[in-house]
C-alpha cells in the first residue's frame, strides 16, 4: 500500500509572461492527512491546489496520486476524486436541490446514485443550514449560506481530496466555523485534507500539519 | 423596362453625395474628410476592378478560376474576422477557416446545384455572386459568435471551472456559454429575416429591380438568399463555435483564457 497519496516531484510551473511561481519543487503528501499550507500571499499557495486538479498544468516535473502521474489520468475522472472548493461560492440559477445535484447530471458521475431529498434535507442540517429548503433559489443565499451549499455539493461526490481555497475568507463567523468544522470531520473521515487559509495557521487546527511555500519550493 | 444607362456623367453626379458629407464634416469638425476621400476612391477602384474580374472569369467559365475567386474571399473573410476578434490567447484562425469552407462551400453549392438548378454547379453567373453574399453576410455572425465565446468564457470563469471541478467534462461545464455564443452569432440574419421586405429592401433585389429585372423574380431570388444566409450563419457559427471552443480547453480539460 501505498502511504503517499500524493508526490509532487520537479514542479516547474509559471503564468505566461510572469516570474516563476514554483521551481523544481518537491513534497509529499501522505493518506489522511490535513495540510495547511502556508507562505506569503502570491506565494503560490493556491496555484498549488488549482495544479493538484489539473486546474492548471506543469510545465515541468510530475504530480502523482498514489504513485500514478496525473497528466496519465483521465481529467474529469480526477477532479471527481481530488474536489477542489473555490475561494468564491459559485452557484448556477436555479434552487438549492438543482445546485446540489448539479453534478450527478455529468456523464463521469452517471455510476453514482443521486441522493434523496431527505438525505440532502439531513445534511443541510448538518451544515446549520436551518430553514434553507431544497426548493428556495441558491443566489438568494447569502455568501456564507453559498459556500456551505458548495462544500456540501463536493461532498456529495464521495472525494478522497478536498483542495480547500480560502474558503471562509468572505464569510461570517458562524459560516466559517460550519466549513472549518466539515473539513475536519471529513479528516476524521479519512479524506485527505489541503487547506489554504490567511485566518489561521497550521499550529491553531487541530491535528493540522503544515506544508510552506517559500521561494518556488515546497518545504514540511 | 430598360434600365437607365449609368455612365460616366452619372457617376460623376453621384460624387455630389461625398461633397455633401465632407461638407458637414469641415462644418462640424468631424475630421472625416480624408477617410471619406479614401473610401470614395476604393469604393469605385474596388468595385471597377471586381467589375473586371467577373466579366473575365464570367468570359473564361473555368471550374478553377471560379473556384480560386471563391477562395479570395474566403481568405478575406478569414482576415476580416481575425481583426474584428480580440482574442489572441487562444489561436482560432485555421478552425475558423475550415468552418468556412465547410459551410460556405455546402450552402452555395446546394444553392446553385439543387435549388436554382444551374449546370455546371459551379457556372460562375450563379455561384461568384450568391458564395459572395454567403461569405460576405455570415463571417459577420462568426466574428459575433467567437466574440461571445472569448468573452463569456472570461467572465464567467469561475462558473466554468466549478463544473470542471465537479466532474464535468468541457463540453458541459461550457454548454450555456456555447450556446449563448451560437445564438448571439446566428440572431442578426433572425432579425432580418423578421424585418425584409417591411423595414428594407435588401441590397441585392434593389440592385436587381433597378437593372431591370421583374420584382417577382427579384423577390424570389432574394427569399432564396435570406433562407441560404440563415443557414449558411447557423452551420458557420456553430462550426466554428465548437471547434473554437476545444481549443479554448487544455489537454487536461482546464480552461485555458488567462483572467484578464
Amino acid at each position: 500500500m501505498h502511504s503517499d497519496i500524493l508526490t509532487i516531484q520537479g514542479l516547474t510551473f509559471g503564468y505566461p509572461g510572469r516570474d516563476k511561481v514554483f521551481k523544481n519543487a518537491s513534497a509529499r503528501i501522505r493518506a489522511g492527512e490535513l495540510v495547511v499550507l502556508e507562505g506569503p500571499s502570491g506565494a503560490g499557495k493556491s496555484t498549488l491546489l488549482r495544479l493538484l486538479c489539473r486546474l492548471e498544468e506543469p510545465l515541468a516535473g510530475t504530480i502523482a496520486m498514489y504513485g500514478e502521474s496525473l497528466a496519465a489520468m483521465n481529467p474529469v475522472r480526477l477532479r471527481r476524486r481530488i474536489c477542489y472548493i473555490q475561494q468564491t461560492p459559485t452557484v448556477v440559477e436555479g434552487s438549492v436541490r438543482r445546485n446540489l445535484l448539479l453534478p450527478f447530471g455529468f456523464k463521469a458521475n452517471s455510476d453514482l446514485e443521486v441522493p434523496s431529498d431527505t438525505y440532502l434535507r439531513q445534511r443541510l442540517e448538518e451544515f446549520l443550514l436551518h430553514g434553507v429548503t431544497l426548493e428556495q433559489p441558491a443566489s438568494a443565499l447569502s455568501v456564507g449560506q453559498r459556500q456551505r451549499i458548495c462544500v456540501l455539493r463536493s461532498l456529495l461526490l464521495w472525494p478522497e481530496v478536498m483542495l480547500f481555497d480560502e474558503p471562509t475568507s468572505a464569510l461570517d463567523k458562524e459560516s466559517a466555523a460550519v466549513v472549518m468544522r466539515a473539513a475536519h470531520s471529513l479528516h476524521a473521515q479519512g479524506v485527505t485534507i489541503l487547506l489554504v487559509t490567511h485566518a489561521l495557521e497550521a499550529g491553531e487546527i487541530e491535528n493540522a500539519v503544515p506544508l510552506r511555500v517559500n521561494g518556488r519550493k515546497l518545504e514540511r | 423596362m430598360y434600365p437607365v444607362e449609368i455612365g460616366p456623367l452619372q457617376l460623376a453626379l453621384g460624387l455630389l453625395f461625398v461633397l455633401l458629407a465632407q461638407g458637414l464634416s469641415l462644418v462640424y469638425k468631424l475630421g472625416l474628410v480624408r477617410d471619406l476621400a479614401v473610401g470614395t476612391l476604393r469604393t469605385f477602384a474596388q468595385l471597377l476592378l471586381m467589375g473586371y474580374v467577373l466579366r473575365v472569369v464570367f468570359e473564361v467559365n473555368l471550374m478553377a478560376v471560379t473556384l480560386g475567386v471563391f477562395a479570395v474571399m474566403l481568405v478575406t473573410a478569414v482576415h476580416t474576422v481575425r481583426g474584428r476578434v480580440k482574442e489572441r490567447s487562444v489561436p482560432f484562425v485555421l478552425p475558423l477557416g475550415f468552418s468556412m469552407l465547410l459551410s460556405y462551400l455546402t450552402v452555395s453549392v446546394l444553392v446553385t446545384s439543387v435549388v436554382l438548378q444551374a449546370r455546371p454547379w459551379w457556372n460562375p453567373v450563379y455561384f461568384i455572386p450568391l458564395s459572395g453574399m454567403v461569405v460576405g453576410n455570415s463571417m459577420t455572425a462568426m466574428a459575433v459568435a467567437l466574440d461571445r465565446l472569448f468573452s463569456s468564457l472570461r467572465a464567467r470563469r469561475n462558473e466554468v471551472e466549478m463544473m470542471l471541478s465537479l466532474g464535468a467534462d468541457y463540453r458541459e461545464a461550457s454548454s450555456d456559454i456555447t450556446r449563448e455564443a451560437v445564438r448571439a452569432g446566428m440572431i442578426p440574419s433572425i432579425t432580418s429575416m423578421m424585418g425584409v421586405g417591411l423595414v428594407f429592401i435588401p441590397g441585392m433585389m434593389t440592385g436587381q429591380i433597378l437593372s431591370g429585372t421583374d420584382p417577382m423574380l427579384a423577390i424570389r431570388y432574394q427569399i432564396v438568399v435570406m433562407l441560404m444566409l440563415v443557414g449558411s450563419t447557423a452551420i458557420g457559427s456553430t462550426l466554428t463555435v465548437l471547434l473554437v471552443r476545444r481549443r479554448c480547453f487544455g489537454k487536461g480539460q482546464q480552461l485555458l483564457l488567462p483572467p484578464l
